[in-house]
């Protein structure tokens, strides 16, 4: 290295990268845990796909695994233990072990000497990842030793929801309309009753309050039972789809807990904010619908949207309803799949269905809270 | 309503409460139209709570306060029309946030005197120029400086045509370097003949532009007359060691 500092580099837009060049040593091992994790994870998948081709009688492996020949789906679940229990799968995990402990020993002997600040990273991240892939294959291989054809006929079974992707289908649109038009009702009822509760009159403020503490208090699943069997069959207000009851039970339950968040908004915004609306000559009224609310409704985005993914999985409670066959949600699906074939993979099918909604939705709130939290330009700069 | 004299403003009596905390002990003050009357006084003296008590933006808990001959303490007084007439900048600027400069000042121009939207930016171009920031008419006020949005929230107040303008110790959140633009803006508009009530730290400001200094100190109006005469000579001991605390 000469003795010359960098200096930033002209016409560039941004920063300069002072993090140093890339160098072939940690590159190298970088791709090291890389290779690790990756022999790992899509060696094993590419082995099930391979065994997964092949059809025909189940072979004596799988019957000493106790795999029930004629049982239903017994070929796939005897693939995936074939598979498992391969000579190709015994290679890959070793292999994986072998490759993650050298990225994990060449990575962390090497990361103090490294003259650069990307280098020194890329020397950890290699160790971590080599650190990572070899306990990964190494809980693999235990797996391996114990009940494998069990397990995989208990969540592997991949027949006994294979046929039934339509229902699932359709039980994620219940899910999904279930707590959307719940959330919007929430929100409204919420944003009424928030303004209710910060009234300076006790008259007004009590009986939101009384509202709010009452569905923060008891169990949603109590108010679904008792507004469909208790409230709707009970005084038999006549025939109600009960996903009308639901939505109405999430609409009262989510706004209870809207009007916090709400609450807790329009607190939040600085007392001055009020105070030059009131002297322009602004009613309560204005002020709170020009000045307040709408900064408080940009602060309300992120812990709202953590109530929604909280109410898609409430959602599920609706089961207690006892719902037909075209009612069902997500997780209803699954456990009447269970109880017909007493197969776990259902459950796992459910559980899939719910993430592939509820992921996205959380990377996006910590996104808009992330933003948020740069500062008041971008929240201005957003309408 | 017949005005008994020429005040615009008129403080009597006048004691204020924080729980337990007696802030302003007694105050009788009046404001003649056209005057620049400035209040000075320690920290805690009670200055802003009193400058906030002539827009009802704190409730005198004793005593009156009249505007043009209306008591506006009255509870039957509607303060959304009175306040129209008194304009009010603040130490925090307050302006809003998520509008832009231009928006500052039209919002309450639509919505409370229910301008057009036309005429409403006419008339917020016409005061943002006055402050010498029509350039800056779609930034938001976290696009600006600190001087740049006292200028704003100057303009936003002197929109509404207001016939009196209260200034809460509007160059305190300021960096050094930006309050001479505010107090420029504002002795403008004092040379123009605007009545104005100046809470302030700013001496200079006081004996230059004021037409009257009000001496506070617990609670009370301990001395006030002609700001020159008090500054060359204070009559009382505790306007003495203010002023040697200050100057």
């Amino acid at each position: 290295m000469s003795g010359a500092l960098p200096r930033p580099q002209e016409g560039l837009d941004g920063p300069p990268d002072t993090r140093g060049p890339t160098a072939p040593v940690p590159g190298s091992i970088f791709a090291l845990g890389w290779l690790a994790l990756g022999l790992v994870i899509l060696g094993t998948i590419a082995i099930i796909l391979v065994h997964a081709q092949r059809s025909g009688p189940i072979s004596q492996l799988c019957v000493d695994q106790k795999i029930e020949p004629r049982a239903e789906g017994a070929r796939g679940v005897c693939s995936i233990v074939e598979s498992a229990l391969s000579r190709q799968e015994t290679f890959v995990l070793l292999a994986g072990i072998a490759v993650g402990v050298l990225a994990m020993v060449g990575g962390f002997s090497r990361y103090r000497s490294m003259p650069s600040r990307r280098q020194r990273e890329h020397c950890i991240a290699g160790a971590v990842l080599g650190i990572q892939a070899a306990a990964l294959a190494a809980l693999m291989l235990l797996f391996r030793g114990g009940q494998v054809g069990a397990f995989a006929s208990n969540f592997l079974n991949l027949s006994y929801v294979s046929g039934r992707i339509g229902d699932f289908a359709s039980a994620a649109r219940i899910t999904l309309t279930l707590a959307f038009t719940g959330e919007i009702g929430g929100i409204v009822i919420g944003l009424f009753l928030s303004m209710l509760a910060l009234s300076s009159r006790r008259v007004v403020r009590a009986p939101a309050r009384a509202y709010i503490n009452f569905f923060r208090g008891t169990p949603l699943i109590w108010q679904l039972a008792f507004a469909y069997f208790g409230v709707a069959l009970g005084l038999d207000v006549g025939v109600i789809s009960p996903l009308v009851i639901a939505w109405a039970v999430f609409s009262l339950n989510t706004g209870a807990y809207a009007a916090e968040v709400f609450r807790a908004g329009l607190q939040s915004i600085e007392r001055g904010q009020i105070e030059a609306a009131r002297s322009l000559g602004m009613s309560y009224g204005q002020a709170m619908r020009y000045a307040i609310v709408p900064q408080a409704v940009r602060r309300v985005i992120p812990p709202l949207m953590n109530e929604f993914v909280i109410l898609i999985k409430d959602t599920s409670l609706i089961t207690v309803m006892g719902l037909v066959a075209s009612q069902r949600e997500l997780y209803s699906v699954g456990r009447d799949i269970y109880s017909a074939t007493y197969n776990a993979t259902p459950f796992l099918m459910s559980a899939m269905g719910y993430l592939v909604v509820t992921l996205p939705l959380i990377r996006l709130v910590n996104a808009i809270e992330k933003r948020l939290r740069s500062g008041l330009v971008s929240i201005a700069g957003a309408s | 309503m017949q005005s008994p004299d020429s005040s615009i403003i008129r403080l009597e009596g006048v004691h204020k409460w924080f729980g337990n905390n007696h802030v302003l002990r007694g105050i009788d003050l009046a404001l003649n139209l056209g005057e620049v009357q400035v209040i000075v006084g320690p920290s805690g003296s009670g200055k802003s709570t009193l400058l906030r008590c002539v827009n009802l933006l704190e409730t005198p808990t004793l005593g009156r306060v009249t505007f043009e001959g209306r008591d506006i303490t009255d509870i039957r007084t509607d303060l959304n029309e009175v306040r129209t007439h008194i304009g009010i900048v603040f130490q925090a600027f307050n302006l809003f946030p998520h509008r832009t400069a231009l928006q500052n000042l039209t919002l309450p121009l639509e919505k409370v005197l229910k301008l057009g939207s036309d005429e409403a930016r006419e008339r917020a171009l016409e005061q943002l120029s006055r402050v010498k920031l029509e350039q800056k008419a779609d930034a938001y006020p976290g696009q600006l400086s600190g001087g740049q949005q006292q200028r704003v929230a100057i303009a936003r107040a002197l929109a509404m045509q207001p016939r009196l303008m209260l200034f809460d110790e509007v160059t305190s959140a300021l960096d050094p370097e930006l309050v001479g633009e505010v107090l420029q803006v504002m002795k403008d508009l004092a040379t123009e003949g605007m009545t104005m009530m100046v809470v302030t730290h700013e001496m200079g400001f006081a004996r230059e532009v004021g037409t009257r200094m009000v001496f506070v100190d617990g609670g009370v109006i301990v001395e006030e007359g002609d700001p020159r005469e008090m500054f060359a000579s204070p009559r009382s001991e505790r306007l003495k060691q203010f002023f040697s605390q200050i100057l």
